[in-house]
């Protein structure tokens, strides 16, 4: 029995380093780590590559341009604010705590930025929603969400700039150097003061690399957009027929009453992205006037315009509540991925013991080698060569995987932060999710060997065997078809009526992991495969031990039922 | 030992008295689906001798190699290969070359020689060992490294060969081993047959070309339509018919069929092998051609195979094996 054992040893030891030897191999290999960085790295080079749109407008009103103007040269005071509070942690540090920020900033805010009434401005205001979210829980109204800093900000510079309203004073959370009685004095001077911060704001965030400046920038400054020529219409239609611009606006007299005489020509009817950009602005813009027309105060407009959330939150063992990390969804999606790739390798190295069986079969050598083993020994033999073959490519991938994820933010700082916000180091080191792989690795593995095993065993050339594995290609679509729907509803019906059938359990089982499914499940499941992969094993065995010395047309498949049913002799 | 020595031997008279056996095939039948490809076939092949399994192609012969070799497993009757009934337990002191002959391409020669002989047992470092030193033997000492896909064929065909012997087995059997060898590489297998012999292994070999197994054989076995039809030790087989006039000359021999002293001949254009009428006196006989043809040979011997065999199942079959 030992010596058997040796023989199928030796055959697997013969099988993996012919296909080391490969060069499907090492395309099989290396072309992970090429299609990874070039999976980051394409959609970024793509979106620098995207064509800017320029674009004229003709402003009826006399006001709405210039403020659309004004507003994009506002930094973004969110992330300012973030970047301040990052630097100075306020004394309650659960809620402030770094999770909620994509990343530790790279640059810090100097000094005299930070001490500028702009920058007080922004850490007491933090400083204070961040306590009034706590302490009220939000049932207060007063207390302004920080999200909604930037609209507040805007709202309460638009509104200091055209009204005179003492009350506006309440809702600055900084002390004003005012004299008694000189409100209006003082709120004209906080205003020249935050002008002029902004504008050394943006003086300093021009310093910054690109990609943190982008960061800082007002969400809506984006160089796609170029406001290329104001004039009379006329003098656009001529520009756009030349096509010198892509569209141009043209607003009517009086936005805020109603649409009436605003228009958007272009000859571009399918990219709206212009459009919607330019409407977003001025949206928000018109909004506030609105609102301010009214008579609401600037902190009770921000208040209108916030929109309605729901915080995502999860149940933690002990049944709390918990915030919900973008590490959480990673790892509810991670699944996905894992399933992606035991589909990739098991479809990879089941097709390799086809085309190795094929070869051998076509090579004649078969017979020299059923001179010295016997079919159950070479097939044992060549499924674990091909297997230990596939684990060393799944494993370099994963290898490479690692180092991207270590090396990656050093040569691409693009990258960066799309994999810290991923998570990925908690899901390579979480152990169920790399135990059930290679587990399921192997199972599926076996199966589907076993099958194309059998296959490329009565089949003369490839073309034959492309014929009879049509079938098993088609059962191996399913649970790639179902991959989205079950990892968005693991537990649903449709991923618990596939993981029990046994060909889809292992991608299902997989797919499911984010779930996770009951540990009866794993049980029942595992079980069902384990009988399913030995039965295919048999019966794979029966039909390569006759059909790998056939010669001629690929039996039929009533032909190799009656094989299966032929007793095992040796 | 395990082998029945009392059975009576299938032909009288081995050289070596009481002979034992390297391989005995007892009333073994092999049916695939409605097709019989063996039928009730029973040989035994002496130890240390040269067996000549002979027959048409598609009489049987592959599929009773493949029995022996245990690749297939008859449907009825008993298979001992070197006193064992089972071949798979003694595996590992058979050599089989197959007729349908391959390579691993990308393998090198001396790593694919190590792997046969490993497959049958050979330690790692022993199979290299002995690789190296066989195909240095053959003439191959310069290639141990390359790939056997850069292989001509011949040296490929050598190869292949000294996988079959990298493990010095007992009982070699070879599937059709002169089929497509150039003629320097048939001397080669023919040395390398009789160099067997000599030290003591037994070689079964099939062959559909008669003059190579009346060349080298010790016995041989006629099989055809998966029936054996003569077998036993060549000497006997051919000791046993007729004797025939083998003749050369020059002229046109035609009308030598007609000749009332003949009863039938094989014949060549330029040769004849003749067989008399019982009654017909040889001298009488020479003296009627030597007037009409250029007599270059003229000579009294045993009949040929080809001619036993002719005579065993008819011409029309025998038309199957070519000319001899």
């Amino acid at each position: 029995m030992s010596k058997r054992k040796g023989k199928a040893k030796l055959v697997a030891q013969r099988e993996i380093l012919e296909n080391v030897r490969t060069k499907t191999f090492w395309i099989g290999i290396l072309s992970f780590p090429v299609i990874l960085v070039a999976s980051i790295l394409i959609p970024t080079w793509f979106q620098k590559k995207v064509d800017i749109r320029t674009f004229g407008v003709e402003d009826h009103s006399g006001w709405l341009l210039s403020a659309i103007e004004k507003r994009l040269e506002m930094p973004n005071f969110e992330a300012l604010a973030k970047l301040l509070q990052a630097k100075s942690p306020s004394e309650d540090p659960q809620d402030l705590s770094k999770e909620n920020l994509p990343e530790p900033p790279k640059v810090s805010i100097p000094k005299d930025l930070r001490e500028s009434t702009l920058g007080k401005f922004l850490t007491a205001f933090t400083q204070m929603s961040a306590k009034a979210a706590k302490g009220t829980n939000g049932s207060n109204e007063n207390a302004v969400e920080k999200q909604n800093l930037n609209t507040l900000l805007l709202n309460l510079l638009d509104t200091l700039e055209s009204t005179d309203i003492g009350s506006l004073l309440s809702h600055i959370p900084i002390a004003l150097p005012i004299p008694k009685g000189k409100a209006k004095e003082g709120l004209k001077l906080f205003l020249r003061n935050m002008r002029n911060d902004i504008a050394k704001f943006n003086d300093w965030i021009k310093t910054l690399p690109e990609e943190e400046a982008a960061k800082l920038k007002n969400p809506h400054n984006t160089s796609k957009f170029q406001l290329v020529t104001k004039g009379p219409e006329e003098q656009l239609k001529e520009q756009l027929k030349k096509e010198k611009i892509f569209a141009y606006f043209v607003i009517g007299k009086d936005p805020v009453k109603g649409d009436e005489g605003n228009k958007y020509i272009s000859n571009n009817l399918t990219d709206q992205g212009l459009r919607r950009w330019f409407s977003n602005l001025a949206n928000g813009i018109v909004a506030a006037k609105r609102i301010q027309k009214l008579g609401i105060s600037p902190e009770k407009a921000a208040w209108l315009q916030t929109p309605v959330k729901f915080a995502p939150k999860k149940l933690d063992e002990a049944g709390n509540e918990a915030e919900v990390a973008s590490k959480d969804i990673a790892l509810k999606w991670a699944p996905v991925a894992f399933v992606y790739l035991l589909w990739i390798s098991v479809f990879m190295m089941a097709q390799m013991m086809l085309t190795n069986t094929i070869e051998e079969k076509s090579n004649r050598i078969i017979e020299v080698l059923l001179s010295s083993i016997s079919p159950l020994e070479l097939m044992t033999g060549k499924i674990i060569g091909i297997a230990i073959t596939g684990l060393m490519v799944v494993g370099s991938w994963a290898l490479f995987f690692a180092l991207g994820i270590y090396l990656l933010p050093t040569f691409f700082p693009q990258s960066s932060g799309i994999i810290s916000s991923l998570g990925l180091g908690s899901i390579l080191s979480n152990p169920a999710y790399l135990a059930s792989f290679i587990i399921y690795f192997v199972l599926g593995f076996l199966l589907y060997a076993s099958v194309l095993g059998g296959i490329g065993s009565v089949c003369n050339s490839l073309k034959e065997a492309q014929n009879l594995q049509q079938p098993v290609i088609l059962i191996l679509i399913i649970p790639l078809l179902a991959m989205m729907p079950i990892a968005s509803d693991p537990n649903g019906t449709l991923a618990r009526v596939l993981s029990f059938i046994p060909p889809f359990t292992p991608f299902v089982m997989m797919n499911r992991a984010g779930g996770p499914p009951a540990t009866w499940e794993y049980a029942l499941t595992s079980v069902l495969l384990l009988f399913t992969v030995w039965l295919t094993f048999r019966g794979a065995a029966k039909i390569f031990r006759i059909g790998i010395l056939m010669t001629g047309k690929p039996p039929k498949l009533r032909e190799m039922l009656h094989w299966l049913r032929a007793p095992v002799n040796r | 030992m395990g082998i029945n020595l009392s059975e009576p031997a299938l032909s009288e008279g081995f050289p070596q008295g009481e002979p034992s056996y390297a391989l005995e095939v007892r009333h073994v039948t092999k049916r695939f689906g409605g097709f019989t490809a063996v039928s009730d076939l029973s040989m035994k092949v002496p130890k240390g001798s040269i067996y000549g399994f002979l027959g048409p192609n598609g009489s049987g012969k592959t599929t009773t190699m493949r029995m022996i070799m245990s690749i297939f497993y008859p449907d009825e009757g008993e298979i001992r290969v070197l006193g064992h009934s089972d071949a798979a337990e003694v595996k590992d002191r058979l050599g089989y070359l197959p007729e349908e002959k391959g390579l691993y391409k990308k393998m090198k020669v001396r790593e694919i020689v190590a792997y046969f002989g490993r497959l049958k047992g050979l330690p790692k470092k022993q199979a290299f060992e002995r690789a190296t030193q066989l195909l240095t033997e053959y003439g191959l000492g310069d290639w141990l490294d390359t790939r056997c896909e850069a292989m001509s064929k011949g040296m490929g065909q050598k190869v292949q060969l000294l996988g079959t012997l990298v493990h010095d087995p007992d009982l070699v059997i070879l599937d059709e081993p002169f089929s497509g060898l150039d003629p320097i590489n048939m001397e080669l297998m023919r040395d390398t047959i009789l160099a067997l012999k000599k030290q003591g292994k037994t070689v079964l070999f099939s062959t559909h070309v008669m003059a190579q197994a009346e060349e080298i054989c010790d016995s041989i076995l006629l099989i055809y339509k998966g029936q054996a039809k003569i077998d036993g030790p060549l000497s006997q087989i051919r000791g046993s018919g007729h004797r025939a006039i083998r003749l050369e000359f020059e002229g046109d021999g035609s009308f030598l069929a007609k000749d009332p002293l003949v009863d039938h001949l094989n014949q060549t254009p330029n040769s004849a092998e003749v067989f008399l009428k019982p009654e017909a006196d040889p001298q009488e006989f020479l003296k009627q051609i030597v007037n009409k043809l250029k007599i270059r040979r003229f000579d009294m011997r045993d009949p040929s195979l080809h001619e036993i065999y002719v005579r065993t199942i008819g011409p029309e079959a025998a038309k199957e094996f070519g000319h001899v």
